[in-house]
């Protein structure tokens, strides 16, 4: 039943893609994810904390991504907070998904460079 | 969920950056998106542990059986009761607008009193009068020349409507200002006489039906479910008091005006802001005021200081007194839990042994990251799939029962319909209970199996560590309790049962079969006083023409009826002006000439009644005393029991007895006639006069004609009714074998009632010691396996494991027959009903002896299945465990 083929992910919700392009750059726990889209979308993407954890369990139950066991250093770690990575088919789903949003950018381009 | 603890942590994070960036609305977002989301999700994961929970039944289909059968035995019953009881206790009356403002009176009143009752505009913003079972015989004029039915109303105030404050469906409801004296008769019909009898007929208004013979028009239909106020005598006619006499003979001698007939029910809608206790204190003092004035009121003894009002909130299915309605609703809410207890403690010690049982693929799942608290939910999402099937098949039981109840008439002259519709709302109770029972059952299984210590659990072959068994503890007192529980049922079902069967058999001096009872009531076939007396003078030598007639006697109950104690009144026997006088409750019982003759029932002394008796001697307004010294006195004649009580041994015969209005002379004495409840009452028989003529009793007069055997009279008995009057209506006819038999289908009723509750209790028991057992043999595996191999035999395993239930079955046994004979002590306390049924069924050695047999076969049986499990045990396997 597990999907292990990236394009069937695709097209990605946008919340997964939000969540997925957090974690393309490393570890990242709930509250940095939630901060990163934050200011990645100059504040107009907000994951409220239930949305975020609810959306993060079913990344996990897709094999999208997985918590990760490697921490920060002490000084930084809070002990509570759990870090979550993209998993191999995490990854190429995002960049299957990036190239097919890249594609519809370029699709758009040459339309409007016809139109004008 | 499994992020539980971080959403909220994140959210504590956040919560700052939120009100800052957002304001007041990005903190609503913030709760509501944590309020929808959480509970969805713990949803969508039930689902997964339902789906978990099934295969895990189906696995073990033998538990699963068991634990769907006990708890929907529980279920059941439970949501039986709560249909029946109550919803007749709490109910409000159907499309009353004033249900819950409605109170009455307890005991009917005069229409006088009523009208000073209405005129307390501070108290009641109105007050109606009613008569409740009134019979109509009812003629439909489209079926031209059908005879007459016979269908029960109610006799009301034109304000009764707007009292209750029902409006119409169709037409008009009456009303104080359409309907008044002398007007042309008018009814309205209730939407069920409506459907049933008139087809829906939409042009229903106007038509015009003959209600005892006299034209009355249907004005209009009450709404669907309106039967009338005390509905558990459901009405399907409700005509004004203003009707004509000849249309309702009750409304006969100017009742409304007379101001000692006490024979309307009130109904008050109490005006806003009053309370029922302040209400009843105000209207006692009137009543004391009106008793003042009234010089026929009832010489009150000291003990009747207290109130003289009683009111009941009216305003449900039964009118119920305020402390008996608490205590009901204490009794119903103790008994449910008390069945819901029992069924949920049976299935928790079941999951305690199967918890037992699992122990290794708990510790697996535990070993290997589960949370305790996943694996609780999991174990409690079993036990509510468990009870949601249980739930169904209780729905299905309770269905069955208020099927098999709606199929069961009470012998009543009047209708008398339960409520028993098993509706949504039962549905709704049996989910909660559902739920409730489910979580209830195996939460503590559930946190005892997996408070585990790995290690021992996940090593091969599992050296138990099981909690502690303890002789005292709280499952064995449970097991205990449940067998002395059952027990009593059991014993005290029995003693019910033998008893009632010995003491409802009535004996006849006669084969039953061979006389027929009939009622005719022809004062509601439009019969004046006089003509309906003279007809019943000519039905006896009427009858007798008819061949293999035997006896002919009329009375005003069937013979052998089961009279209510309520309806005893106080009578008073003085031998000689100064000698003291001896009061006793007595039941009256009118009958006519040649009665005890029919019965085969010798008089003991003087003689019975003959037709000079009902003739001449009566006035149409005895009862109202305007003979306050009858120059010749009233015949009556009194059973044994009367007659000891009043006179004691010596002769009755000629002596004076009184009730509280004149004095009567008693000529005979007749031995006491069992009326199948097996109570020696008192009874006094007072010969037909013309007042009983002239308004028969709601199931009318009941003619009685002997024939000899093997012979069939009956249409031989219509054939000369209806030559006296051919438009005559009889109805009830039957043999006094069907009367007899139908007048102890309550009885029977009752104990197929308390056999099933017996029967229920036993098959929880049995469940409940099998739980016990497969829990202890769970526990001694190894102890078994150790045994075996040293050269233990199968039997000996096997008594080994019964032993403790043997025990325990035993302390149940000793405390049930104690707690029978105590608890039969009380109930005969409680009502007299049960007094001579438990006095015979408590000598009963078959019951003593047999009851505990049968209890504890049973129970061993129930013991043996999962202790033959330790004696397959294999030895080996079981000893190779560390």
């Amino acid at each position: 039943m597990k999907k292990t083929d990236p394009q069937e992910f695709i097209p990605l919700k946008t919340q997964w893609f939000h969540i997925m392009l957090s974690l393309a750059g490393g570890e990242q726990h709930g509250y940095g994810i939630m901060q990163e889209v934050l200011t990645r979308t100059e504040g107009k993407v907000r994951l409220w904390p239930a949305t975020l954890y609810g959306t993060i369990k079913r990344l996990i139950e897709a094999e999208l991504i997985e918590e990760s066991d490697v921490r920060p250093a002490p000084e930084l770690d809070d002990a509570r907070r759990r870090y979550y990575r993209l998993t191999p088919l995490g990854k190429r789903a995002l960049s299957a998904e990036c190239e097919r949003l890249q594609e519809l950018v370029r699709i758009i381009q040459k339309q409007v460079m016809v139109t004008q | 969920m499994a992020y539980g603890a971080e959403v909220v942590q994140l959210g504590e994070d956040v919560v700052g950056d939120i009100a800052q960036r957002h304001g007041a609305i990005g903190l609503i977002r913030l709760v509501a998106d944590i309020a929808v989301r959480v509970p969805l999700e713990y949803l969508s994961e039930m689902r997964r542990d339902m789906r978990y929970a099934m295969r895990a039944l189906i696995k073990s289909p033998g538990f699963a059986l068991v634990g769907i059968i006990s708890m929907g035995l529980g279920m059941g019953l439970t949501t039986n009761l709560f249909s029946s009881k109550w919803q007749s206790i709490f109910r409000e009356l159907p499309a009353a607008a004033n249900a819950e403002r409605l109170v009455m009176p307890e005991k009917p009143v005069s229409y006088y009193s009523i009208e000073q009752y209405r005129d307390q505009k501070s108290l009641f913003s109105g007050v109606a009068a009613f008569q409740t079972g009134v019979p109509f015989n009812v003629t439909f004029q489209d079926n031209g020349n059908d005879k007459p039915q016979r269908v029960f109303g109610q006799l009301v105030s034109a304000d009764y409507f707007s009292v209750l404050g029902v409006p119409s469906q169709i037409g008009r409801v009456l009303g104080a200002e359409l309907d008044k004296s002398g007007d042309a008769p008018v009814v309205v019909i209730s939407d069920r006489f409506w459907r049933n009898r008139l087809n829906s007929s939409p042009d229903v208004v106007g038509q015009t039906l003959r209600l005892n013979g006299q034209p009355a028009t249907i004005v209009g239909v009450t709404p669907k479910g309106f039967n009338g106020a005390l509905s558990i005598n459901p009405a399907e006619l409700f005509v004004p008091v203003t009707a004509p006499p000849a249309l309702a003979p009750e409304l006969a001698n100017d009742v409304l005006h007379q101001r000692n007939a006490r024979e309307f029910f009130a109904m008050m809608c109490l005006a806003p802001h009053v309370a029922l206790e302040s209400a009843e204190a105000a209207l006692d003092a009137i009543t004391r005021r009106l008793d003042e004035q009234d010089r026929f009121a009832p010489v009150r003894s000291d003990k009747d200081n207290g109130r003289r009002v009683t009111l009941l909130s009216a305003g449900t299915m039964v009118p119920l007194p305020r402390n008996v309605k608490s205590a009901l609703i204490g009794f119903f809410v103790v008994l449910m839990g008390l069945i819901m207890t029992i069924a949920c403690m049976n299935l928790a010690n079941m999951l305690l042994a199967r918890g037992a049982n699992r122990r290794k693929e708990l510790a697996v799942r535990l070993s290997i990251g589960a949370s305790r608290f996943r694996l609780v939910r999991q174990m409690i999402s079993e036990g509510i799939l468990l009870s949601l099937l249980g739930g169904v098949a209780g729905f299905a039981l309770a269905y069955g029962l208020s099927i098999l109840r709606s199929k069961f008439t009470l012998p009543t002259a009047v209708p008398v319909e339960p409520e028993s519709t098993l509706d949504w709302h039962a549905a709704i109770f049996v989910f909660a209970l559902a739920i409730v029972g489910g979580v209830g059952f195996s939460l503590v299984p559930a946190l005892r199996a997996t408070k585990a210590d790995l290690a021992p659990a996940l090593k091969e072959g599992s050296a138990l560590q099981l909690p502690g068994y303890r002789r005292f503890g709280l499952r064995n007192l449970l097991i205990v309790v449940q067998v002395a529980v059952s027990l009593m049922l059991l014993l005290i079902t029995g003693f019910l049962v033998m008893g009632f069967n010995v003491v409802s058999s009535v004996q006849t001096k006669f084969d039953p079969h061979t006389m027929y009872l009939l009622s005719i009531d022809p004062a509601r076939d439009g019969y004046a006083p006089d003509k309906a007396q003279a007809l019943f003078e000519r039905i006896p030598d009427q009858l007798k023409t008819a061949g293999t007639v035997r006896s002919v006697a009329l009375a005003a109950q069937a013979p052998f009826s089961l009279e209510d104690e309520d309806e005893a009144k106080q009578w008073t026997a003085q031998e000689s002006p100064g000698a003291p006088a001896v009061q006793q409750p007595v039941i009256r019982e009118w009958v006519g000439a040649g009665y005890f003759a029919a019965l085969s029932e010798p008089l003991l002394a003087g003689r019975e009644f003959v037709e000079l008796d009902q003739r001449d001697l009566d006035h149409p307004r005895l009862d109202q005393r305007n003979q306050p010294d009858g120059s010749k006195s009233l015949p009556v004649v009194l059973n044994e029991s009367a007659a000891r009580g009043f006179f004691g041994n010596g002769s009755a015969i000629g002596k004076p007895v009184r009730d509280d209005q004149r004095s009567y002379e008693v000529v005979g004495v007749v031995g006491d006639l069992k009326n199948g409840v097996g109570i020696s009452q008192s009874l006094i028989y007072l010969p037909l006069t013309q007042r009983n003529f002239a308004r028969p009793p709601a199931d009318g007069m009941t003619i009685m004609v002997r024939s000899d055997v093997g012979t069939d009279v009956l249409s031989a008995i219509r054939h000369q009714i209806a030559v006296l009057d051919p438009n005559l209506n009889i109805f009830n006819v039957r043999t006094l074998s069907d009367h007899l038999e139908l007048s102890r289908s309550f009885q029977r009723f009752a104990i197929t009632t308390y056999s099933g509750i017996g029967l229920f209790g036993l098959v929880l028991a049995a469940i409940g010691l099998a739980g016990v057992t497969g829990y202890a043999v769970a526990l001694r595996r190894k102890e078994i396996g150790i045994r075996m191999a040293l050269g233990a035999r199968k039997g000996q395993v096997l008594l080994l494991m019964l032993r403790e239930a043997t025990a325990l079955v035993s302390a149940g046994t000793v405390l049930g027959f104690l707690g029978a004979f105590a608890l039969a002590k009380i109930l005969s306390r409680l009502t007299s009903i049960f007094v001579d049924a438990l006095k015979v069924g408590t000598d009963d050695p078959r019951l003593l002896i047999g009851a505990p047999l049968l209890l504890a076969a049973l129970a061993l049986l129930a013991c043996y299945v999962p202790a033959r499990r330790a004696a397959k045990i294999d030895p080996m396997n079981a000893l190779r465990q560390e």
